[in-house]
């Protein structure tokens, strides 16, 4: 078997941005925030979207597991993830990984519960509305809902 | 000390998202940066044929494609003979990952890994780290991408290293006198001490 080749690398993204000019770290996190705001409502639109199709998941497990159906979940709840804190909806972002960890135990130990389903998306229903709830009752369901998926060995 | 500055505007980017939502985000947080030229992809066919035929210096891929795609284009890029982008800067963006799965990603040849939700202090400090990325580059049978060692070069920009013996980035002013050559000189060749 061939020995590894190391050799030293031209960095091009050094030679493109480090120089004259340019943003200070506060300027560009703050340009890059206005820019954001930008897309806000196409965003919490697919939030919502992925919210509907997570709803729409469970209830097309009433009758047992599906492994199409909880994959699909899993993909709608990692797009929150991604999403969510970026337009103060950061509890939400968490519960969502809170749900993509539970169906991953599911899907890694071949286990299902609907009933532990059902606790997380009503813990997101919720969670979308964060004013209407204090931040302690947002954070005792984000506790109670990383118990849960840490309950499914 | 004066505030550090990045000039990103000769900057190519090429971003490769699973939904044009997460694409969206990210191309208008390198707007924000003052990124000029942006080439956004919604699959690896787009940013292959992307990579084919430009030339970029920050590839930013997600490993939220379906079936591990995203880490397969990168192995492939760190692959291409000829290519000016076989040795360019590539962040992985991850959402939730097994853990399988970022050891995966480590050794796809990305130089860094990054967990969603990426805000743009994190994609700053990230950019930043990159530009000043030394590492060497490794090309064997198994893996090509670079060297997977980091504990020479310190943690990124403005975060406190893991480890308790982790100096830090910034070096302060001087907090004794300068030494003399003959400590310098006595530093560099030791001799022993002759009763």
């Amino acid at each position: 078997m061939k020995s590894p080749n190391t050799f030293k690398i031209e960095n091009r993204l050094k030679n493109t941005s480090v120089g004259k000019g340019g943003l200070t770290r506060g300027e560009a996190i703050e340009a890059a925030v206005l820019q954001i705001e930008m897309v806000r409502a196409p965003t919490l639109a697919h939030i919502d979207a992925a919210l509907a199709t997570i709803a729409l998941m469970r209830e097309g497990m009433q009758a047992g597991p599906n492994p199409g159906a909880l994959s699909r979940m899993y993909d709608a709840a990692n797009q929150i993830v991604a999403t969510a804190a970026l337009f103060d909806l950061r509890e939400l972002g968490e519960a969502a990984y809170c749900l993509c960890e539970l169906v991953s135990r599911f899907q890694a130990g071949g286990k299902f519960n609907l009933k532990l389903i059902e606790v997380h998306t009503d813990g997101l229903r919720l969670l979308r509305e964060p004013d209407s709830h204090s931040a302690a009752h947002r954070q005792a369901v984000l506790v109670g809902l990383n118990q849960v998926a840490a309950s499914v060995a | 000390m004066s505030e550090q500055r990045l000039n990103l505007s000769k900057t190519n980017v090429l971003i490769l998202q699973n939904n044009a939502t997460e694409l969206d985000i990210l191309g208008q947080m390198f707007i924000g940066f003052a990124v000029k030229t942006i080439r956004k992809c919604l699959n690896v066919e787009e940013a292959d044929t992307a990579v084919r035929t430009g030339t970029y210096d920050l590839i930013v891929v997600d490993a939220d494609l379906p079936d591990n795609a995203g880490l397969d284009f990168i192995a492939a890029v760190r692959r291409q003979a000829d290519s000016p982008n076989k040795l360019v800067p590539i962040l992985l963006t991850c959402g939730h990952t097994a853990r399988a799965a970022i050891r995966r990603a480590i050794n796809s040849g990305a130089n860094f890994v990054v967990a969603k939700p990426i805000t743009p202090k994190t994609m700053f400090d990230r950019v930043v780290w990159l530009a000043r990325d030394e590492r060497e580059f490794v090309e064997s049978q198994s893996y090509v991408g670079p060297d997977r060692r980091r504990k020479a070069f310190g943690p990124p920009s403005g975060q406190k290293g893991r480890r308790e013996g982790d100096l830090s980035v910034e070096v302060g002013a001087a907090s004794g006198p300068d030494m003399s050559q003959s400590m310098i000189d006595a530093m560099l060749n030791p001799k022993k001490a002759v009763a």
